[in-house]
């Protein structure tokens, strides 16, 4: 299996796709959802996912908890990659 | 049928309402020319159920009103209709509205006024000049009409006069995509936590090939009314095939045909998928998609989206626009672009103002702006603003007097 996905990684992937506009030194441990993640950029999200890291996340993944930082979010990517 | 007003206002949105009632407050005899059958536009007949653009971007806790005068009343029996005061978006305010209570408060509006003729399910199809005053044509289900009046206010939304008169009018190349929003009642409960999982429900819809791509434009929110519910589509316009145009009967079909197919399908999946949805239903659809973007005037000055960036303010301002550039592009949700210092700009006189005539004002979402400053100055609460703006400025203007940003700031001030 390729490489870990880390909170950076998401961080840059979330930019690239503009899925959610963050500012400069916006850290892994940060609140997306502070940062403008709703449920339109969540589907948004369940899709680029799918084509850049091969995952399909469910519903049933989509929790605050899963979705709040970019490191919880790597972490679940990085679970359904396993 | 010829009438002959004072001041003739073409389109009843909130604009078209602001103007018509602002000027007929001044004593002229104004008519109002509105082609469905109740006023409110985008926020009545497209049921878009927030009003932006009313407070001061601020991090205060409390929202401010923006502008007084019009904006502040709307916005006062709006919170007495509804029991709902502003709520807090990320760093923006909004305040919820109701297209029904909109309807009926713009009922109890202009039947205020005596001065002030509503005509609904008119259509207008020709204007021209005529020894110094306006001809309007209009059509009413096959009878035609003539209104005549000393000045006109161009409230359609879509600039709609500019080529009957020979005005500099432009469309940008790309345009802000639609919004179609529809009615859902029968939702068991709506919890926020429940977005989340609702969306990855569609996406799953999408996977399996149930649903089309384009309900990823999609979202919800509650009306603020029990069981009820408004979802929210941003079409790309393009699904028929061709280019998205506004303006074009053809292509404006496909998109309500279009708005219609994905919102039905959309609730026909989440009954399957949810059991909170499973009696969940499509209560009402809009009489039209809502454009956020056409035609729009080229006037005496066009205000940009760099002066919106550093908000920017002029002698000869009429009101101050508020919402930041938020430019809908495509249908994937929102690219914000805030002023600095979350500064307010303001809206010169200039951009209400056409050249050549100056017995004719524009209000509302046409003004002349550029394509970036259109996606802050849109938004209904400072088309309550401009519309007053430019209800005053025709008063004045009808009854001998030259239109000044300060007397007319005064009025509305009062």
């Amino acid at each position: 299996m390729s490489e870990k996905v880390d909170g950076i990684t998401v961080i840059g992937w979330l930019r690239s796709e503009e899925i959610l506009m963050l500012e400069e030194g916006f850290s892994v441990q940060d609140d997306l959802f502070l940062a403008g993640l709703d449920s339109m950029a969540v589907m948004q999200l369940v899709v680029a996912a799918e084509e850049r890291f091969g995952v399909q996340l469910q519903a049933v993944d989509l929790t605050k908890e899963n979705l709040g930082t970019a490191e919880s979010l790597a972490a679940l990517i990085d679970e359904h990659r396993a | 049928m010829i009438r002959d007003v004072d001041v003739a206002v073409i389109g009843g949105g909130s604009a078209g309402l602001a103007a018509a009632v602002m000027a007929s407050r001044q004593g002229a005899r104004v008519m109002l020319l509105e082609r469905q059958g109740f006023l409110g536009g985008m926020g009545t007949a497209s049921l878009v159920h927030t009003f932006c653009g009313l407070y001061l971007l601020s991090s205060a806790p409390d929202a401010e009103m923006a502008n007084p005068g019009f904006p502040s009343e709307m916005a006062g029996r709006m919170i007495a209709a509804t029991g709902l005061g502003p709520i807090r978006m990320g760093r923006l305010d909004v305040l919820p509205q109701h297209p029904a209570d909109f309807v009926r408060i713009a009922d109890e509006l202009v039947k205020a006024e005596s001065s002030l003729t509503v005509q609904w399910h008119t259509e207008v199809v020709g204007v021209r000049k005529n020894e110094g005053r306006w001809e309007i044509d209009w059509s009413c289900r096959g009878s035609l009409g003539k209104t005549l009046s000393t000045v006109i206010v161009d409230a359609s939304g879509d600039a709609v006069t500019a080529p009957w008169i020979g005005a500099a009018h432009e469309v940008a190349p790309r345009l802000q995509r639609p919004a179609y929003v529809f009615g859902i009642q029968g939702v068991r409960s709506f919890p926020d936590e429940r977005r989340l999982q609702l969306a990855g429900m569609l996406v799953e819809g999408i996977r399996a090939g149930v649903l089309s791509k384009a309900a990823l434009g999609l979202s919800f929110r509650p009306s603020g009314r029990p069981g009820e519910l408004f979802g929210t589509l941003d079409l790309a316009g393009e699904e028929s095939g061709s280019i998205y145009d506004p303006l074009d009967p053809v292509g404006l079909s496909a998109l309500e045909a279009e708005g219609r197919r994905v919102a039905s399908g959309v609730v026909a999946c989440l009954r399957e998928m949810d059991p909170e949805w499973r009696a969940a239903f499509v209560s009402q659809w809009p009489a039209r998609a809502g454009i956020r973007e056409s035609r729009r005037w080229v006037g005496r000055v066009c205000l940009t989206g760099a002066q919106i960036e550093a908000g920017s303010r002029f002698e000869d301002e009429i009101a101050l626009a508020t919402w930041p550039m938020e430019l809908r592009e495509n249908t994937r949700g929102p690219k914000w672009r805030f002023p600095v210092e979350d500064r307010p700009t303001g809206i010169p006189l200039d951009c209400l103002r056409i050249p050549d005539h100056d017995d004719f004002f524009v209000a509302g979402r046409c003004i002349s702006v550029d394509h970036e400053a259109q996606a802050s100055i849109r938004v209904m609460g400072t088309c309550f603003s401009t519309g007053q703006a430019a209800g005053l400025a025709a008063a004045m203007k009808a009854g001998g007097g030259e239109p000044t940003a300060s007397s007319m700031r005064r009025i509305a001030g009062s």
